[in-house]
Order: C-alpha cells, then sequence, then structure tokens
C-alpha cells in the first residue's frame, strides 16, 4: 500500500513539475520568437527547449525517486 | 489571538530561514526583474505606437480616469445583461486575482515585523487569499467550458492562450497546496485558525498520508519551487511577451485616452496642406490607432455585433483589428527596426482587402460592442479616404451616386423629382422666396426625392404646421449634407457640399434645424461645427415629442390594435444616443400594442444603409436589411416604425424580399404620428 501511494505521490509531483517546466520552456520559447527571432529558427529552438525539458524530466523522476520521502503519517 | 501571527506562520517558523529567506532574497531579485521586464516591455510597444500620427488626447483627465477605473476596476461594459457570461466570468476571474494579490501584499509587507499591523490581518490576508483563489477557479473553469467545450465562434484560441491558461491554473493549484502543506506541518490538528484557511485546511489533511517526514524542508522546498518561481516568471512572461494577458495594462491605458469628441464627428483631412490623403500604410495611422491594435483583447464582442459579419460578408471587425496588429508587428519584427515599404504586403489589397472595407455600414455596433473602446470606424473610413481620394477605386454603384453628388449635389442619380415636389400644394415656405422662419426643416436629399419617403417630409411639414410652428425650408438651394461623401471616403467632396451648404445657411441667418434623417442631423450636428457651421440641430423625433409633451399637438388611438416594433437608426441611436423620444411619441399613440424587437436601443442591428451602402449593389444572400427584416418579422409585429429615411427605404425592399409586404408594413414615426393626429381631429 505504501508503495502505491509513494508511486501516486511521486506521479502527482513529477507531473505538476513537468508541467511547470513545459509552461517555463514553452514561455520562454514564445518570448524568444515574439522577440522577433527569424521563424528559420522555429525547428532548432523548439528542438533544443525539448530536449531540455526530456533531460529535466528525467532528472525530476530520478531525484524524486530517491529522495521522495517514505509514505505513511507522520 | 495573542499569537495569532505566530500561530499563522507556524510551519513557516520552524523553517523561517530555511525556506522563507530564500524566498524573501528571491523576491529581492525577482521584484527588480520583473519590473525591467516590464518596462522593456512596455517600452517595445511603445516604441510601435510612436510610430503613429500625432493626436490629441489630452485633457478631460477626471473624465478619463473615472471611466477607466469603472472599466477595469468595476468591469463596466464587459459585464451586461447580453454578455453575461463572459462578463461574469471576466470579474470572478479578475475580482480573484486582485484579491489575491491583496492577500500576498498584506502578508508581504507585515513579513518580518516589516510592518507590525494588528494580529488579526493575518487572518484576513489568509480568508482573502483563498476566497481570491476560489473565485478565479471557477471563472477560469468558466472560460475553460466557453473557450474548449462551447466554442462559439467568435473566439479564436492561439497555442498560447493555452499556455497562459494551463500555466495560471497551476499557479492557483500549487498556492493552495502550499497552503495545505504549512498547515499540515504545522502540527497543531486542527488549529483554530483554519476556518480562515478553509481550502488550505482541506488540503492539508492530504499531505499526512504521503509523508512521514512531512516537515521535511527539501518538500517545503519543492512547494515553494512550483510555485514561486514559476509565478514570478509567469508575471515577466505576461510583460515581456506579447502575451493576452497584457490586456490588464493596455486595454485600460486605451480606455484612458479613449475618443471625448462627439461620436458621430470623423476627423477632418487638412485638404490644403495633406501630402496625401487617408491611410495606406501602417504608420498613417494615429498613435492611438496603433494603440487599439494591442488593446484588442480578442473577445469577439464586435464580431458578434456586425451586421456586415452577420450577413456573410467577408468583413470581421476582430480579424480587421488582429490583421493591422500582425501587420504592424510584420513591419517592425524587431523593435528598432522597419521593413520597407516594397517590401511589405500592401495593407489595403493584401493585409485588409477592399472588399472588406467596404462592407462597412458604419453602423458603430462594433465599437458600442467593444468593452475597451477600440475605435474601428475611423480606421475603415481612413483606409477608404485613401482608397478614394489617392486611387479613385470605389465599387461601382458608389462611384454612381458620388457622380450625382459632384453634379447635382444628391446621391439619387435616376430621379427625376426636384427638391420640392414633395412640398406641393402644402404651402411650405421657401427661403428664397420667404426667410421670415424660426426653424429651417432640412428635409435631406433621401425624403426630398425618393418616392416613398416623400411621404414622409410631407407628414412632418403637416405636423409642423398643425403645431403652428413658423419653418421653412431650402427647397433647390439645399445641397446634400455630404454624410455619403464622407463616409464612402471622399472628404474633399463631402467638405465642398458642407462649406456650401453652411455659406448658405449662414446667410439666411439659420440658428435653428429640425430634420428627419439621422445621417444629415448627425453631419450638420456633429461634424459641420468642424468648418464652422454651429447650429442648433434636432431630430423629429425629439421635437415631435417635444411638440407633444408640450400639447401642442394632440394625439387620438390608432383604431387598427396594431403591434408595432421601433427599430432603432444608428445615426440616431448609437451615435447620439437618441433612443427614449421614438418611443415615447410610441407611447403617446393610443390603440397600438408595442415590442421591442430582439436587438434594440445600443445594440440595435443596422438596416444596411448606412456608410454609403444605400447606394451599393449587394449580392441578394447578404443583405442586412434581409437580416433585419427577420427581426421584425419574428417580433411578430405588423408595423415596423422608423425614424430614418434609410431604414425605411431598406425596410421596404427587405419586407419585399421577404414577401411579407402585405401583411408587415414600414412606416416613419411622423406618418404614425399624422394619423393619430388626424384620428384626434376625427374624434373632435
Ligand atoms: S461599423 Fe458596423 S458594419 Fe462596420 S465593422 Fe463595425 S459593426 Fe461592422
Ligand atoms: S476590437 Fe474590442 S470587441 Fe473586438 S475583439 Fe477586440 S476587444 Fe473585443
Amino acid at each position: 500500500m505504501d508503495i502505491l501511494l509513494r508511486v501516486i505521490a511521486i506521479f502527482i509531483e513529477v507531473s505538476l513539475l513537468a508541467l511547470i517546466f513545459y509552461c517555463l520552456l514553452n514561455g520562454a520559447r514564445l518570448t524568444i520568437f515574439d522577440l522577433g527571432l527569424g521563424v528559420k529558427y522555429r525547428k532548432m529552438v523548439t528542438t533544443a527547449l525539448v530536449v531540455d525539458g526530456g533531460i529535466i524530466l528525467v532528472f525530476l523522476i530520478s531525484h524524486l525517486t530517491l529522495l521522495y520521502p517514505a509514505i505513511g503519517a507522520g | 489571538m495573542d499569537s495569532l501571527r505566530e500561530l499563522f506562520w507556524a510551519g513557516q517558523e520552524v523553517y523561517i530561514t530555511q525556506v522563507f529567506m530564500p524566498i524573501i532574497i528571491g523576491v529581492g531579485i525577482f521584484f527588480p526583474a520583473i519590473i525591467g521586464l516590464f518596462v522593456l516591455g512596455f517600452y517595445r510597444r511603445y516604441r510601435l505606437w510612436k510610430v503613429g500620427q500625432g493626436d490629441n488626447r489630452s485633457g478631460e483627465w477626471l473624465t478619463r480616469l473615472l471611466t477607466t477605473l469603472a472599466v477595469a476596476v468595476a468591469n463596466v461594459r464587459i459585464v451586461r445583461l447580453k454578455e453575461l457570461y463572459p462578463g461574469l466570468m471576466h470579474s470572478l476571474i479578475f475580482g480573484g486575482t486582485a484579491l489575491l494579490f491583496l492577500g500576498k501584499i498584506i502578508r508581504l509587507f507585515s513579513f518580518g515585523g516589516l510592518t507590525v499591523p494588528p494580529q488579526s490581518i493575518y487572518l484576513y490576508a489568509s480568508l482573502i487569499s483563498e476566497i481570491g483563489g476560489v473565485l478565479i477557479i471557477i471563472g477560469g473553469g468558466m472560460a475553460v467550458y466557453r473557450r474548449y467545450i462551447r466554442r462559439p465562434p467568435r473566439l479564436d484560441t492561439v497555442p498560447e492562450d493555452n499556455l497562459v491558461f494551463v500555466w495560471a491554473s497551476l499557479l492557483v493549484l500549487t498556492g493552495f497546496m502550499i497552503k495545505g502543506y504549512r498547515i499540515a506541518v504545522s502540527d497543531i490538528t486542527p488549529p483554530d485558525w483554519t476556518m480562515w484557511s478553509p481550502v488550505g485546511y482541506l488540503i492539508s489533511n492530504v499531505f499526512p498520508t504521503f509523508m512521514t517526514e512531512a516537515k521535511d524542508e527539501i518538500l517545503v522546498w519543492h512547494r515553494v519551487l512550483i510555485h514561486t518561481i514559476p509565478a514570478f516568471v509567469f508575471l515577466g512572461y505576461i510583460w515581456l511577451n506579447r502575451s493576452r494577458l497584457q490586456h490588464i495594462l493596455i486595454s485600460p491605458l486605451n480606455v484612458f485616452f479613449r475618443s471625448l469628441k462627439p461620436k458621430g464627428a470623423l476627423a477632418p483631412i487638412d485638404l490644403e496642406k495633406a501630402e496625401s490623403f487617408g491611410v495606406s500604410q501602417i504608420e498613417g495611422f494615429t498613435w492611438k490607432q496603433l494603440l487599439d491594435l494591442d488593446a484588442c483583447t480578442r473577445c469577439g464582442r464586435c464580431q458578434d455585433a456586425c451586421p456586415a459579419y452577420f450577413s456573410g460578408k467577408k468583413l470581421n471587425p476582430k480579424k480587421v483589428i488582429q490583421d493591422l496588429k500582425a501587420h504592424l508587428q510584420a513591419v517592425y519584427p524587431y523593435p528598432l527596426v522597419k521593413k520597407p515599404v516594397e517590401s511589405r504586403p500592401d495593407m489595403l489589397t493584401e493585409v485588409i482587402t477592399e472588399e472588406v472595407l467596404w462592407d462597412c455600414t458604419t453602423c458603430r455596433a462594433c465599437q458600442q460592442a467593444c468593452p475597451v473602446y477600440i475605435e474601428h470606424v475611423d480606421k475603415m473610413i481612413d483606409m477608404r479616404r485613401n482608397l478614394a481620394m489617392e486611387k479613385s477605386q470605389f465599387p461601382e454603384s458608389a462611384q454612381e451616386a458620388l457622380k450625382s453628388l459632384g453634379t447635382r449635389e444628391h446621391p439619387w442619380r435616376g430621379t427625376t423629382a426636384g427638391r420640392t415636389d414633395w412640398a406641393k400644394g402644402l404651402g411650405v415656405k421657401v427661403l428664397a422666396e420667404d426667410k421670415n422662419i424660426d426653424i429651417l426643416y432640412w428635409v435631406g436629399c433621401t425624403a426630398a426625392l425618393e418616392d416613398r419617403n416623400m411621404k414622409v417630409s410631407a407628414a412632418t411639414a403637416r405636423i409642423l404646421q398643425a403645431a403652428g410652428i413658423n419653418f421653412g425650408i431650402l427647397g433647390t438651394e439645399e445641397a446634400c449634407c455630404g454624410d455619403p461623401a464622407r463616409r464612402l471616403g471622399d472628404e474633399y467632396l463631402f467638405q465642398t457640399l458642407c462649406q456650401k451648404n453652411i455659406e448658405i445657411l449662414k446667410s439666411y441667418n439659420v440658428t435653428k434645424i429640425v430634420t428627419t434623417c439621422p445621417h444629415c442631423f448627425n453631419s450638420l450636428k456633429n461634424e459641420y461645427p468642424q468648418f464652422g457651421g454651429n447650429f442648433e440641430v434636432i431630430h423629429h423625433t425629439r421635437f415631435i415629442n417635444d411638440l407633444i409633451a408640450s400639447g401642442k399637438i394632440k394625439l387620438g388611438g390608432l383604431a387598427s390594435n396594431k403591434t408595432v416594433a421601433y427599430h432603432d437608426s444608428c445615426y440616431l441611436g448609437r451615435y447620439n444616443d437618441i433612443y427614449q423620444p421614438p418611443r415615447d411619441i410610441l407611447q403617446a399613440i393610443g390603440g397600438i400594442k408595442k415590442v421591442e424587437l430582439s436587438r434594440c436601443m445600443s445594440t440595435s442591428f443596422c438596416c444596411g444603409g448606412g456608410g454609403g451602402h444605400m447606394w451599393m449593389e449587394e449580392e441578394p444572400a447578404k443583405r442586412v436589411n434581409t437580416k433585419r427584416t427577420q427581426d421584425v418579422i419574428d417580433a411578430k409585429a405588423d408595423l415596423v416604425a422608423t425614424a430614418c429615411p434609410y431604414c425605411l427605404s431598406m425596410f421596404e425592399d427587405g419586407l419585399k424580399t421577404k414577401e411579407v409586404a402585405e401583411s408587415v408594413k414600414a412606416i416613419d414615426l411622423s406618418e404614425l404620428v399624422l394619423q393619430a393626429m388626424a384620428l384626434d381631429t376625427k374624434k373632435a
């Protein structure tokens, strides 16, 4: 039971953080183009940010899996 | 309540240095950064507005300030009866955000002994923030339902909208999570102040289930990092990127600089000094017209209100504003870089298109609907002016009307009637023969020359005579007021006609004018003063209403017991705020049943005749008048009462097209009054 709860907790945590990073990176992407970067760089910038997002996600999952506290009423 | 503050911050005090000091330091760093981004973002916009032409929008500061507060704070114009759902939705989000900020500010300024407020203020701050958050969730939920499930056609959703929705929802959600976490770590269960954080308390019950080391600072850090930093970045994003949320700042600015001139007065062109006419490049617009583009919230209310769009034409006022905005950004891709004219798309033919420009009836419904006072009509006319005066490009049928205006001083090219034919046998004074009058009856081209409308001028004259008014007409000396020429973009022709009329009117020492035509009324009252023609101008509905009220004319009841619907003319209602006198007249006529059309008063639907459309050929399926006639049919009216010669003609035509001309009649209010007067006379 504790393991299941732990997985759920980590899942919620990772989902929230993933969404947050999606917002931050997507916001950065839109701002970069809004500031005038040419359309020809669109693919390159988007790919770079998606890769960044992927790395962040992997880090978050491993970080939380290792460090997330034990489940059970404190 | 002694240690309320202590209690409220319980859980924070445990980690006050580990957790909250970094936040305070973070705020210290982020806050100047946010201000910097705000200034940078604003400067980007400001540079673009500055490329526009000058326009004096100063003066009447108090009125400006009050209107801005009314719109921005009280959400006047945003919440309307016909816009209840989006209005309420906006108010909930706005009000919720305001409360949330209020709560945060109170706590920020009282943190760490910065100020020493009464202890209970922490509790109020907490509750205020929670209420704010709940309001945002309700309003945001309504917005999501509307935008993603109901999807009204007037809303367009771009990827950036999705981002703003997700980001803002996360901030509210994580905000509540942090509150819950703080309560969970406080170890006081349940503390008596949890009633001041009801949502946080509910959430706090979840955390102990998941955590053995509920007070683990890493977790507290998580909560802080998933909320506080994204919140600051969000603020930075709003200001730097041209996000839709920039309307928080730019729309109130636009409201502040709204036009306080008479609504019906187009800006004159100084024909002697002007090097070019109208607007063909984006820089030709004024700075305020460019500010308009940024202030648009893409709410689509103008689109819903536009008769041209409703009847299937190409024009969509929202799209016009958005296309111009995109064009401005394409022309100035970087803040200080400008695309040369040769490498830009042509604004009038490729960005907006001529067809769109000529579709506009200048009815002003878009401006009336717009919550942030964006001025569509002036832009349309400015672009039309360029087409008309620089390129001589008009729709063919409009060209004929303008030709007639130039040669015969009226737009009715086919007519063989003379300007005084309608008055034959009525004994109406013509000023050239007898200038001893108190009031000039300005007949207008349509009421003088168009068969159906000649009955209206005759009815008006007979009413004035019955009331013992000493009036006269200019007869053949009356030229078109110039409204069709001005709205079709031919400012030169308008000014020629206007100046000629002013000269004649002054030569007869005319001071007071009554007119049956709202277009003449608007030009004489609001536009002639631009050229030195200052007269007291009264529309016949107001004049007749005053005659009824003062007992100078007496009305009987119509025996037929007909159902009558009054149609508000755009140039009388929206342009000049005359809504009540026509209704009072109907009220004074007995024996009729009055009904309102579904779109009435300020949200009235155009008849389709304004902006020169009276003389333009239109595809039958896309005629505005048939749509409006349907409103009359839907209201089950036997009579549609008008107060404008264009409307009368448009309804005559619409009723025939709809094949209901036998059962439903269009009639001017003056004709109805005359009928009621006749009945009164018979009774006597
Ligand atoms: S003035 Fe009337 S016709 Fe023209 S864009 Fe606005 S709503 Fe449409
Ligand atoms: S112009 Fe005004 S009414 Fe139209 S979409 Fe923009 S803000 Fe809304």
